[in-house]
């Protein structure tokens, strides 16, 4: 099954999982189909531009590769884009919402939120009139799981506040995004790793429910399995172990045991998953045991590739 | 405070929530009273210790006298709504305010404000507390918790709570002057007259419950500051280990805080790397691949080393401990919790 993805692609998994490598992967090979692509991280730290060998990105797009962008989420940015830039209220923003407002805006929960799906609403409608920026695909590197899904609730969270006005015109544009499959979508990304396999299997569901639709798609992160199928080494690894002082011996059988492990999870996880969205599930290679590359713009390129047979661009 | 508190802060699936069960699993083993508080709205600590933690605190068997609890902000303000408040018609209003109903169960950043009170309050409930583990959100949220209580300070003794305190107690008698014009003004046009309503009646209705929460924030504060508070940074072998790890360091330092410690989670031993090198691996794709995999990790983890050495004064270095998802599980904690704890007081 292939799969077309939607105008924004939201990247969801528990941390650690690998975001956003399989966040830039999936752009990379949007891009390589030429598609212009902007990868919008919301992180703690903008991790892909310094992959491809550049300064880590800010608020404003930068390119990394041809047709492929990087741009990190900030919420005074965010702000200062939407009251200035966007509604032209310059003194509004500056005296009422980092003024008056400010510790409002600072330590309330939710605002963010609703600033950045307010930011992705624009990038994916508005920007190419208002700033030039045309983007075919934007791909979100979200928060982890706990506050990554919440993100998805949003709309209806907000249209249960009883909003007019301002928030009141972004909660319909916002739920209208979300709404349409065609413009929003979510790809889950998984570990074959005991926490991991459970936050995913709690992750599907819920994203079901707030979405009324399940992820398109389920990437299963740094599997195996072409390796590690055996439940036991043939014998060779005592042989190899002897020529190791005792405590390098006993961690490579601990680390053989741990990749067999994760295998069986693997096996586990693809079952559980199967059927839970609606364009199957995607396993990518480790690439430190596929190939031995631990160069992260290399390990980046190996999971563009392994994805570009699976993606179908219109 | 006489207890101790230890906060496990690091990016996601670096081990924090295992690291955590584990370290407070070895606190309690010699009899000291232990809480462990996960603040995670990804709700895994339950999983990591093979218990159903519900929205109360477990005792964790056969471990002495540890008790684990996640953070639920409905819970939680439920609870304290009751304890600040014995007005019942009162108390059924703020349970049906729409941004309260909001907070306890829509947003997960709701966690990103009560979790400082949440702390301090588990040692007001339990003075006899010799140690508080506290197990963080990944990545932003583990910054969060660091950098939002002094912003919940600052907003909840702020002009604009009290005016809209004031609104919310007496509503509009007279048209407001001036500042408080322009603010409300602001209020309404960003989200309309019945959002700036709701806003004040919620912030009225949970007067005592705010007092009651800037005082623990407060509490919680000093005792982040406290000297005698850990705080430890962990971090595991991937890739972006390096630009997170500043990130981390830049926003404690924002705070005023230090870290007491870096902890390298899941490291082979230094040597593995360099000795596999010289070896003839027999020509099998498993073979091969174990090899290959091993030494990519040897490189990538001596990066992590070089990088987690400068950003805290220590590095403490953990192994990969096996059987933490099986039967033997606390076994396994425990063995995990035990090397911190004598990785951190070994002399450096």
């Amino acid at each position: 099954m292939t799969h077309a993805p939607s105008k924004i692609v939201f990247v969801l998994g528990k941390g650690g999982v690998g975001r956003s490598t399989v966040a830039a992967a999936l752009g990379l090979s949007l891009a390589r189909r030429g598609q212009r692509t902007l990868v919008f991280e919301w992180t703690l730290a903008e991790a892909i531009a310094p992959w491809f060998g550049l300064p880590p990105a800010g608020t404003a797009p930068v390119l990394v590769a041809e047709r492929l962008s990087v741009a990190r989420y900030e919420l005074d940015e965010a702000l200062r884009a939407y009251f200035v830039d966007h509604l032209g209220l310059g003194l509004f923003h500056r005296r009422i919402v980092r003024g008056a407002l400010g510790r409002f805006v600072d330590a309330a929960p939710g605002i963010a939120e609703m600033l950045f799906l307010g930011s992705l609403f624009w990038l994916s409608s508005l920007a190419e009139q208002e700033a030039g920026l045309a983007f075919d695909h934007i791909v979100v590197d979200a928060p982890a799981t706990g506050h990554g899904a919440s993100v998805l609730d949003m709309p209806t969270t907000l249209g249960e506040l009883r909003a007019s006005g301002l928030l009141g015109l972004e909660v319909e544009r916002i739920t209208q995004m979300m709404r349409d499959p065609a413009w929003t979508s979510v790809v889950a990304v998984a570990l074959p790793e005991e926490l991991a396999v459970a936050e995913t299997l709690e992750l599907v569901p819920r994203v079901a429910r707030s979405l009324g639709r399940p992820p398109v798609l389920a990437v299963v992160n740094r599997s195996v399995t072409r390796f590690f199928a055996a439940p036991a080494p043939s014998g060779w690894l005592g042989a190899l172990g002897a020529a190791l002082p005792p405590d390098e011996r006993a961690a490579l059988v601990g680390l053989d045991t741990e990749l067999r492990a994760r295998a069986r999870t693997e096996r586990a996880l693809v079952a559980a998953l199967a059927g839970q969205t609606s364009d199957g599930v995607v396993s990518l290679e480790d690439v430190l045991v596929a190939t031995g590359d631990t160069e992260p713009r290399r390990i980046v390129e190996v999971c563009a590739d392994a994805l570009a047979a699976r993606v179908e661009v219109a | 405070m006489s207890a101790r508190l230890h906060v496990l802060l690091g990016a996601g699936g670096v081990g924090k929530t295992t690291l955590a069960a584990g370290y407070a699993l070895a606190l309690a083993r010699g009899g000291a009273r232990v809480g462990l508080l996960g603040i995670d709205p990804a709700l895994r600590l339950g999983t990591a210790l093979g218990l159903d933690l519900g929205a109360g605190e477990a005792v964790v068997p056969g471990s002495g006298s540890l008790r684990a609890a996640l953070l639920s902000p409905e819970e939680t303000l439920r609870r304290w709504a009751i304890e600040a408040s014995p007005d019942a018609t009162a108390r059924q209003r703020l349970f049906a305010n729409p941004f309260f109903v909001a907070l306890a169960d829509r947003l997960a950043s709701a966690t990103d404000l009560l979790a400082a009170a949440r702390v301090a309050e588990w040692v007001e409930r339990d003075p006899e507390l010799a140690h508080l583990v506290v197990d963080t959100a990944p990545g932003l949220g583990a910054v969060e918790f660091l950098r939002r209580p002094e912003r919940i300070a600052a907003l909840l003794e702020g002009r604009l709570v009290a005016l809209l305190r004031r609104l919310g107690r007496q509503g509009v008698r007279r048209a407001p002057h001036g500042i408080a014009r322009r603010v409300l003004a602001g209020v309404m046009r960003i989200g309309g007259s019945a959002l700036l309503l709701d806003l004040a009646e919620l912030i009225a209705l949970a007067e005592a419950l705010l007092a009651k929460l800037l005082e623990r924030v407060e509490r919680a504060r000093r005792w982040l500051a406290d000297p005698s508070t850990e705080i430890l940074l962990v971090a595991a072998v991937r890739t972006d280990a390096a630009d997170i790890a500043e990130r981390f360091a830049a926003a404690l330092e924002e705070v005023g805080l230090e870290p007491s410690a870096a902890v390298l989670n899941r490291a082979l031993p230094p040597g593995l790397g360099a000795h596999l090198a010289g070896l003839d691996v027999p020509d099998l794709p498993d073979a091969r691949a174990l090899v290959r995999y091993a030494r990519a990790y040897a490189t990538q983890q001596a990066e992590v080393a070089r990088e987690a050495g400068r950003w805290a004064r220590r590095v403490v270095t953990l192994p990969s401990v096996r059987g933490l998802d099986g039967a033997e599980r606390h076994a396994a904690l425990g063995a995990l919790g035990e090397a911190l704890r004598a990785g951190l007081a070994a002399r450096q």
